[in-house]
Protein backbone atom coordinates (compact mmCIF):
# COMPACT_ATOMS: atom_id res chain seq x y z
CA UNK A 1 0.00 0.00 0.00
CA UNK A 2 1.09 3.54 -0.63
CA UNK A 3 0.83 6.66 1.53
CA UNK A 4 -1.81 9.27 0.76
CA UNK A 5 0.75 11.81 -0.44
CA UNK A 6 1.97 9.47 -3.16
CA UNK A 7 -1.66 8.78 -4.06
CA UNK A 8 -2.46 12.45 -4.62
CA UNK A 9 0.71 13.02 -6.61
CA UNK A 10 0.04 10.02 -8.82
CA UNK A 11 -3.54 11.24 -9.32
CA UNK A 12 -2.10 14.59 -10.41
CA UNK A 13 0.17 12.90 -12.96
CA UNK A 14 -2.78 10.91 -14.28
CA UNK A 15 -4.88 14.08 -14.58
CA UNK A 16 -2.11 15.90 -16.48
CA UNK A 17 -1.70 13.02 -18.93
CA UNK A 18 -5.46 12.80 -19.46
CA UNK A 19 -5.81 16.53 -20.16
CA UNK A 20 -2.85 16.55 -22.56
CA UNK A 21 -4.39 13.66 -24.46
CA UNK A 22 -7.72 15.49 -24.54
CA UNK A 23 -6.14 18.62 -26.02
CA UNK A 24 -4.29 16.49 -28.55
CA UNK A 25 -7.37 14.64 -29.74
CA UNK A 26 -9.33 17.89 -30.03
CA UNK A 27 -6.76 19.82 -32.01
CA UNK A 28 -4.59 17.55 -34.11
CA UNK A 29 -5.74 16.57 -37.59
CA UNK A 30 -3.50 13.62 -38.35
CA UNK A 31 -5.47 10.44 -37.67
CA UNK A 32 -2.45 8.63 -36.23
CA UNK A 33 -1.64 11.48 -33.84
CA UNK A 34 -5.28 11.55 -32.76
CA UNK A 35 -5.00 7.88 -31.86
CA UNK A 36 -1.76 8.49 -29.99
CA UNK A 37 -3.58 11.17 -27.99
CA UNK A 38 -6.37 8.73 -27.16
CA UNK A 39 -3.75 6.26 -25.94
CA UNK A 40 -2.26 9.05 -23.82
CA UNK A 41 -5.66 9.53 -22.18
CA UNK A 42 -5.79 5.79 -21.51
CA UNK A 43 -2.37 6.01 -19.85
CA UNK A 44 -3.61 8.76 -17.55
CA UNK A 45 -6.60 6.65 -16.56
CA UNK A 46 -4.32 3.66 -15.96
CA UNK A 47 -2.09 5.66 -13.61
CA UNK A 48 -5.17 6.82 -11.68
CA UNK A 49 -6.59 3.30 -11.42
CA UNK A 50 -3.31 1.80 -10.23
CA UNK A 51 -2.85 4.57 -7.67
CA UNK A 52 -6.28 3.97 -6.17
CA UNK A 53 -5.79 0.23 -6.31
CA UNK A 54 -2.51 0.41 -4.43
CA UNK A 55 -3.92 2.90 -1.94
CA UNK A 56 -6.86 0.71 -1.02
CA UNK A 57 -4.89 -2.53 -1.19
CA UNK A 58 -7.53 -3.84 -3.58
CA UNK A 59 -6.64 -5.61 -6.82
CA UNK A 60 -9.68 -4.50 -8.80
CA UNK A 61 -8.01 -1.41 -10.22
CA UNK A 62 -5.01 -3.30 -11.50
CA UNK A 63 -7.20 -6.00 -13.03
CA UNK A 64 -9.12 -3.23 -14.79
CA UNK A 65 -5.85 -1.83 -16.15
CA UNK A 66 -5.02 -5.28 -17.55
CA UNK A 67 -8.31 -5.16 -19.44
CA UNK A 68 -7.59 -1.59 -20.55
CA UNK A 69 -4.39 -2.92 -22.12
CA UNK A 70 -6.33 -5.70 -23.86
CA UNK A 71 -8.99 -3.40 -25.21
CA UNK A 72 -6.36 -0.86 -26.31
CA UNK A 73 -4.62 -3.56 -28.33
CA UNK A 74 -7.91 -4.59 -30.00
CA UNK A 75 -8.87 -0.98 -30.60
CA UNK A 76 -5.50 -0.17 -32.15
CA UNK A 77 -5.70 -3.16 -34.50
CA UNK A 78 -9.21 -2.41 -35.74
CA UNK A 79 -8.70 1.35 -35.87
CA UNK A 80 -5.47 1.13 -37.83
CA UNK A 81 -7.18 -1.05 -40.40
CA UNK A 82 -9.82 1.65 -40.84
CA UNK A 83 -7.14 4.35 -40.97
CA UNK A 84 -5.38 2.46 -43.74
CA UNK A 85 -8.65 2.08 -45.64
CA UNK A 86 -9.36 5.78 -45.23
CA UNK A 87 -5.88 6.56 -46.47
CA UNK A 88 -6.39 4.28 -49.46
CA UNK A 89 -9.54 6.14 -50.46
CA UNK A 90 -8.39 9.74 -49.89
CA UNK A 91 -4.61 9.59 -50.04
CA UNK A 92 -4.28 11.62 -46.84
CA UNK A 93 -4.20 10.88 -43.12
CA UNK A 94 -6.27 14.02 -42.58
CA UNK A 95 -9.39 14.00 -40.43
CA UNK A 96 -10.71 17.01 -42.38
CA UNK A 97 -10.62 14.96 -45.57
CA UNK A 98 -13.83 13.41 -44.27
CA UNK A 99 -15.66 16.64 -43.58
CA UNK A 100 -18.36 15.71 -46.09
CA UNK A 101 -19.69 13.61 -43.18
CA UNK A 102 -20.24 16.67 -40.95
CA UNK A 103 -23.60 18.02 -39.86
CA UNK A 104 -25.38 20.15 -42.42
CA UNK A 105 -25.39 23.29 -40.28
CA UNK A 106 -21.66 23.23 -39.59
CA UNK A 107 -19.27 25.37 -41.61
CA UNK A 108 -16.75 23.82 -43.88
CA UNK A 109 -13.10 23.70 -42.76
CA UNK A 110 -10.99 25.57 -45.28
CA UNK A 111 -7.24 25.86 -44.87
CA UNK A 112 -6.19 29.46 -45.41
CA UNK A 113 -2.55 29.75 -46.25
CA UNK A 114 -0.85 26.73 -44.78
CA UNK A 115 2.40 27.66 -43.04
CA UNK A 116 5.62 27.04 -44.83
CA UNK A 117 7.64 24.02 -43.96
CA UNK A 118 10.30 25.63 -41.78
CA UNK A 119 12.03 22.45 -40.79
CA UNK A 120 15.77 22.45 -40.63
CA UNK A 121 16.93 19.83 -43.09
CA UNK A 122 19.16 17.46 -41.14
CA UNK A 123 22.61 16.72 -42.42
CA UNK A 124 22.92 12.98 -42.78
CA UNK A 125 26.27 11.29 -42.36
CA UNK A 126 28.07 10.82 -45.63
CA UNK A 127 29.10 7.23 -46.13
CA UNK A 128 31.86 6.39 -48.55
CA UNK A 129 30.81 3.69 -51.02
CA UNK A 130 32.19 0.26 -50.35
CA UNK A 131 32.87 -2.19 -53.17
CA UNK A 132 31.68 -1.80 -56.73
CA UNK A 133 28.11 -1.43 -57.87
CA UNK A 134 27.06 -4.67 -59.55
CA UNK A 135 25.90 -4.54 -63.12
CA UNK A 136 22.15 -4.89 -62.84
CA UNK A 137 19.30 -5.22 -65.25
CA UNK A 138 16.52 -3.05 -63.83
CA UNK A 139 13.78 -4.79 -65.71
CA UNK A 140 14.74 -8.15 -64.30
CA UNK A 141 15.50 -7.06 -60.73
CA UNK A 142 12.04 -7.95 -59.50
CA UNK A 143 12.13 -11.42 -60.97
CA UNK A 144 15.39 -12.31 -59.32
CA UNK A 145 15.04 -15.32 -57.05
CA UNK A 146 18.53 -15.27 -55.57
CA UNK A 147 20.97 -12.59 -54.54
CA UNK B 1 -18.58 21.42 0.00
CA UNK B 2 -18.83 23.77 2.93
CA UNK B 3 -16.77 26.97 2.83
CA UNK B 4 -14.62 25.78 5.73
CA UNK B 5 -13.25 22.94 3.68
CA UNK B 6 -12.73 25.31 0.79
CA UNK B 7 -10.68 27.67 2.92
CA UNK B 8 -8.54 24.89 4.37
CA UNK B 9 -7.68 23.68 0.89
CA UNK B 10 -3.97 22.84 0.83
CA UNK B 11 -3.48 24.24 -2.68
CA UNK B 12 -2.59 27.92 -2.93
CA UNK B 13 -5.22 29.30 -5.29
CA UNK B 14 -2.93 31.82 -6.95
CA UNK B 15 -0.36 29.15 -7.76
CA UNK B 16 -2.99 26.90 -9.31
CA UNK B 17 -4.50 29.74 -11.36
CA UNK B 18 -1.06 30.77 -12.55
CA UNK B 19 -0.14 27.23 -13.55
CA UNK B 20 -3.42 26.79 -15.41
CA UNK B 21 -2.92 30.06 -17.29
CA UNK B 22 0.69 29.17 -18.10
CA UNK B 23 -0.36 25.74 -19.33
CA UNK B 24 -3.07 27.19 -21.57
CA UNK B 25 -0.66 29.75 -23.02
CA UNK B 26 2.01 27.12 -23.53
CA UNK B 27 -0.34 24.72 -25.28
CA UNK B 28 -1.69 27.46 -27.50
CA UNK B 29 1.79 28.64 -28.45
CA UNK B 30 3.16 25.16 -29.02
CA UNK B 31 0.31 23.59 -30.98
CA UNK B 32 0.81 23.76 -34.75
CA UNK B 33 -0.77 26.92 -36.15
CA UNK B 34 -0.58 29.08 -39.23
CA UNK B 35 1.10 31.93 -37.37
CA UNK B 36 3.98 29.92 -35.99
CA UNK B 37 7.42 31.37 -35.56
CA UNK B 38 10.48 30.05 -33.80
CA UNK B 39 10.17 32.75 -31.15
CA UNK B 40 6.56 31.90 -30.34
CA UNK B 41 7.59 28.29 -29.89
CA UNK B 42 10.41 29.34 -27.55
CA UNK B 43 7.92 31.38 -25.55
CA UNK B 44 5.69 28.31 -25.45
CA UNK B 45 8.51 26.20 -24.03
CA UNK B 46 9.08 28.88 -21.40
CA UNK B 47 5.41 28.89 -20.40
CA UNK B 48 5.40 25.10 -20.39
CA UNK B 49 8.35 24.99 -18.00
CA UNK B 50 6.55 27.51 -15.76
CA UNK B 51 3.39 25.38 -15.80
CA UNK B 52 5.40 22.25 -15.03
CA UNK B 53 7.07 23.93 -12.05
CA UNK B 54 3.69 25.25 -10.91
CA UNK B 55 2.06 21.84 -11.01
CA UNK B 56 5.07 20.25 -9.33
CA UNK B 57 4.75 22.81 -6.55
CA UNK B 58 1.04 22.02 -6.33
CA UNK B 59 1.85 18.36 -5.98
CA UNK B 60 4.42 19.19 -3.34
CA UNK B 61 1.88 21.19 -1.37
CA UNK B 62 -0.36 18.11 -1.43
CA UNK B 63 2.30 15.99 0.23
CA UNK B 64 6.01 15.68 0.67
CA UNK B 65 6.68 13.47 -2.31
CA UNK B 66 9.05 16.13 -3.57
CA UNK B 67 11.58 14.21 -1.53
CA UNK B 68 10.96 11.11 -3.64
CA UNK B 69 13.34 11.94 -6.45
CA UNK B 70 12.53 8.81 -8.43
CA UNK B 71 8.85 9.58 -8.60
CA UNK B 72 9.53 13.20 -9.51
CA UNK B 73 11.85 12.14 -12.31
CA UNK B 74 9.58 9.57 -13.93
CA UNK B 75 6.53 11.79 -13.55
CA UNK B 76 8.42 14.65 -15.18
CA UNK B 77 9.54 12.42 -18.03
CA UNK B 78 6.03 11.18 -18.69
CA UNK B 79 4.42 14.63 -18.55
CA UNK B 80 7.04 16.38 -20.71
CA UNK B 81 6.97 13.57 -23.26
CA UNK B 82 3.17 13.62 -23.26
CA UNK B 83 3.24 17.35 -24.02
CA UNK B 84 5.79 16.77 -26.77
CA UNK B 85 3.60 13.98 -28.20
CA UNK B 86 0.71 16.31 -28.90
CA UNK B 87 2.66 19.38 -30.04
CA UNK B 88 5.28 17.78 -32.30
CA UNK B 89 4.53 18.40 -35.95
CA UNK B 90 6.05 15.27 -37.42
CA UNK B 91 3.86 12.24 -36.61
CA UNK B 92 6.86 9.93 -36.45
CA UNK B 93 8.49 12.08 -33.79
CA UNK B 94 5.13 12.20 -32.06
CA UNK B 95 5.05 8.40 -31.88
CA UNK B 96 8.58 8.29 -30.53
CA UNK B 97 7.77 10.88 -27.88
CA UNK B 98 4.78 8.72 -26.99
CA UNK B 99 7.17 5.81 -26.44
CA UNK B 100 9.12 8.05 -24.08
CA UNK B 101 5.90 8.95 -22.26
CA UNK B 102 5.17 5.24 -21.93
CA UNK B 103 8.57 4.71 -20.36
CA UNK B 104 7.75 7.44 -17.84
CA UNK B 105 4.32 5.99 -17.10
CA UNK B 106 5.88 2.60 -16.62
CA UNK B 107 8.27 4.15 -14.10
CA UNK B 108 5.33 5.75 -12.28
CA UNK B 109 3.59 2.40 -12.11
CA UNK B 110 6.76 0.79 -10.74
CA UNK B 111 7.07 3.48 -8.08
CA UNK B 112 3.44 2.87 -7.16
CA UNK B 113 4.29 -0.80 -6.69
CA UNK B 114 2.47 -2.30 -9.67
CA UNK B 115 5.38 -4.24 -11.08
CA UNK B 116 3.48 -6.42 -13.52
CA UNK B 117 1.63 -3.50 -15.07
CA UNK B 118 4.80 -1.45 -15.29
CA UNK B 119 6.46 -4.15 -17.34
CA UNK B 120 3.31 -4.93 -19.33
CA UNK B 121 3.02 -1.27 -20.33
CA UNK B 122 6.46 -1.39 -21.89
CA UNK B 123 5.99 -4.80 -23.50
CA UNK B 124 2.45 -4.40 -24.81
CA UNK B 125 2.29 -0.68 -25.56
CA UNK B 126 5.80 0.28 -26.56
CA UNK B 127 6.64 -3.12 -27.94
CA UNK B 128 3.50 -3.99 -29.88
CA UNK B 129 0.93 -1.21 -30.22
CA UNK B 130 3.39 1.60 -30.89
CA UNK B 131 5.28 -0.45 -33.46
CA UNK B 132 1.96 -1.09 -35.19
CA UNK B 133 1.36 2.68 -35.27
CA UNK B 134 4.79 3.22 -36.77
CA UNK B 135 4.12 0.55 -39.38
CA UNK B 136 0.94 2.31 -40.45
CA UNK B 137 2.74 5.66 -40.51
CA UNK B 138 5.46 4.25 -42.71
CA UNK B 139 2.88 2.65 -45.00
CA UNK B 140 0.71 5.73 -45.31
CA UNK B 141 2.92 8.77 -44.92
CA UNK B 142 6.54 7.88 -45.51
CA UNK B 143 7.65 11.37 -46.53
CA UNK B 144 7.41 13.04 -43.14
CA UNK B 145 5.28 16.09 -42.52
CA UNK B 146 2.12 16.76 -44.47
CA UNK B 147 0.42 20.18 -44.71
CA UNK B 148 -2.29 19.12 -42.28
CA UNK B 149 0.34 18.38 -39.64
CA UNK B 150 1.21 22.07 -39.55
CA UNK B 151 -2.26 23.32 -38.62
CA UNK B 152 -4.66 22.29 -35.89
CA UNK B 153 -8.34 22.72 -35.14
CA UNK B 154 -9.15 25.53 -32.69
CA UNK B 155 -5.87 25.50 -30.76
CA UNK B 156 -6.82 28.36 -28.44
CA UNK B 157 -10.18 26.98 -27.34
CA UNK B 158 -8.85 23.46 -26.90
CA UNK B 159 -5.82 24.62 -24.89
CA UNK B 160 -8.02 26.72 -22.62
CA UNK B 161 -10.49 23.86 -22.16
CA UNK B 162 -7.76 21.34 -21.36
CA UNK B 163 -5.99 23.64 -18.91
CA UNK B 164 -9.24 24.52 -17.13
CA UNK B 165 -10.18 20.85 -16.88
CA UNK B 166 -6.77 20.11 -15.41
CA UNK B 167 -7.22 22.92 -12.90
CA UNK B 168 -10.60 21.54 -11.83
CA UNK B 169 -9.19 18.03 -11.49
CA UNK B 170 -6.31 19.38 -9.40
CA UNK B 171 -8.78 21.23 -7.19
CA UNK B 172 -10.80 18.09 -6.60
CA UNK B 173 -7.65 16.10 -5.87
CA UNK B 174 -6.61 18.75 -3.36
CA UNK B 175 -10.04 18.65 -1.76
CA UNK B 176 -9.67 14.89 -1.52
CA UNK B 177 -6.40 15.17 0.34
CA UNK B 178 -7.83 17.90 2.57
CA UNK B 179 -10.68 15.63 3.59
CA UNK B 180 -8.50 12.55 3.75
CA UNK B 181 -7.22 12.19 7.34
CA UNK B 182 -10.65 11.93 8.95
CA UNK B 183 -12.24 8.63 7.96
CA UNK B 184 -13.42 9.69 4.49
CA UNK B 185 -11.07 7.57 2.48
CA UNK B 186 -10.06 5.09 5.09
CA UNK B 187 -13.46 3.71 5.97
CA UNK B 188 -14.40 2.57 2.46
CA UNK B 189 -11.08 0.88 2.13
CA UNK B 190 -11.58 -1.06 5.34
CA UNK B 191 -15.18 -1.86 4.43
CA UNK B 192 -14.01 -2.97 1.02
CA UNK B 193 -11.45 -5.22 2.63
CA UNK B 194 -14.12 -6.66 4.92
CA UNK B 195 -16.36 -7.35 1.97
CA UNK B 196 -13.54 -8.81 -0.05
CA UNK B 197 -12.02 -10.90 2.72
CA UNK B 198 -14.64 -13.69 2.96
CA UNK B 199 -14.62 -14.40 -0.76
CA UNK B 200 -10.87 -14.29 -1.00
CA UNK B 201 -10.16 -16.03 2.26
CA UNK B 202 -11.19 -19.33 0.68
CA UNK B 203 -8.03 -21.23 -0.06
CA UNK B 204 -5.71 -18.30 0.52
CA UNK B 205 -3.26 -17.88 3.32
CA UNK B 206 -4.01 -15.83 6.39
CA UNK B 207 -1.38 -13.13 6.02
CA UNK B 208 -3.01 -11.94 2.82
CA UNK B 209 -6.31 -11.14 4.47
CA UNK B 210 -4.33 -9.59 7.30
CA UNK B 211 -2.69 -7.13 4.88
CA UNK B 212 -6.07 -6.49 3.31
CA UNK B 213 -7.56 -5.63 6.68
CA UNK B 214 -4.76 -3.29 7.65
CA UNK B 215 -5.78 0.35 7.34
CA UNK B 216 -4.06 2.46 4.73
CA UNK B 217 -1.59 4.27 6.91
CA UNK B 218 1.54 6.04 5.84
CA UNK B 219 4.73 4.11 6.17
CA UNK B 220 3.33 0.71 5.25
CA UNK B 221 5.70 -1.21 3.03
CA UNK B 222 5.26 -0.03 -0.51
CA UNK B 223 6.51 -2.98 -2.47
CA UNK B 224 4.64 -6.25 -2.34
CA UNK B 225 7.05 -9.11 -2.94
CA UNK B 226 4.34 -11.39 -4.36
CA UNK B 227 2.61 -8.68 -6.37
CA UNK B 228 2.50 -10.64 -9.61
CA UNK B 229 1.30 -13.81 -7.87
CA UNK B 230 -1.49 -11.93 -6.12
CA UNK B 231 -2.54 -10.16 -9.32
CA UNK B 232 -2.58 -13.46 -11.18
CA UNK B 233 -4.63 -15.12 -8.46
CA UNK B 234 -7.11 -12.24 -8.57
CA UNK B 235 -7.22 -12.21 -12.38
CA UNK B 236 -7.74 -15.93 -12.79
CA UNK B 237 -9.88 -16.27 -9.67
CA UNK B 238 -12.56 -13.64 -9.35
CA UNK B 239 -12.22 -12.31 -12.90
CA UNK B 240 -11.82 -15.55 -14.81
CA UNK B 241 -14.96 -14.98 -16.89
CA UNK B 242 -13.77 -11.50 -17.83
CA UNK B 243 -10.44 -12.97 -18.94
CA UNK B 244 -12.33 -15.36 -21.22
CA UNK B 245 -14.36 -12.48 -22.61
CA UNK B 246 -11.14 -10.53 -23.25
CA UNK B 247 -9.75 -13.51 -25.14
CA UNK B 248 -12.87 -13.64 -27.30
CA UNK B 249 -12.56 -9.89 -27.85
CA UNK B 250 -8.97 -10.27 -29.06
CA UNK B 251 -10.01 -13.05 -31.43
CA UNK B 252 -12.92 -11.02 -32.80
CA UNK B 253 -10.68 -7.98 -33.31
CA UNK B 254 -8.15 -10.12 -35.16
CA UNK B 255 -10.73 -11.76 -37.41
CA UNK B 256 -12.59 -8.49 -37.92
CA UNK B 257 -9.54 -6.49 -38.98
CA UNK B 258 -8.46 -9.20 -41.43
CA UNK B 259 -12.03 -9.39 -42.76
CA UNK B 260 -12.20 -5.63 -43.31
CA UNK B 261 -8.88 -5.60 -45.17
CA UNK B 262 -9.64 -8.62 -47.34
CA UNK B 263 -13.16 -7.43 -48.12
CA UNK B 264 -11.74 -4.13 -49.36
CA UNK B 265 -9.30 -5.98 -51.60
CA UNK B 266 -12.02 -8.33 -52.86
CA UNK B 267 -14.20 -5.43 -53.97
CA UNK B 268 -11.24 -3.86 -55.74
CA UNK B 269 -10.51 -7.01 -57.71
CA UNK B 270 -14.21 -7.47 -58.46
CA UNK B 271 -14.31 -3.90 -59.70
CA UNK B 272 -11.32 -4.54 -61.93
CA UNK B 273 -12.90 -7.73 -63.24
CA UNK B 274 -16.11 -5.87 -64.05
CA UNK B 275 -14.24 -3.11 -65.82
CA UNK B 276 -12.47 -5.61 -68.02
Amino acid sequence: MIPATLLTNALLVGAVLFCLGLVGILTRRNLIVMFLSAELMLQGVSVTLVAWSRYHGDWGGQVLVVFVLTVAACEAAVALVFVLQAFASTGRLDASAWQALREENLPRVIDHGLPADDRVVPTWPHLSPAGVLPEGDDSRSLERDHV
Amino acid sequence: MDPVAATTLPIPGLLLAGSVAALAASLWLLLPKTSDTVNSRRLGFLFGAAALIGFAATGRSLGGVGADAVFLTVAGISVISGLATIVTRSPVYSAIWFAMALAGVSGVLLVLGAQFLGVATIVVYAGAILVMFLFVLMLAQPSGMAPYDRVSNEPMLAAAAGAVLLGLLTLSIGRLSAAEPPACCRLPSRAQAMAAAPTEGVGSEDDRSATLLAPATAGVERVDADEVAHLGAELFGRHLFAVEVAGVLLLVALVGSIAVVSRGEATETDHRRESR
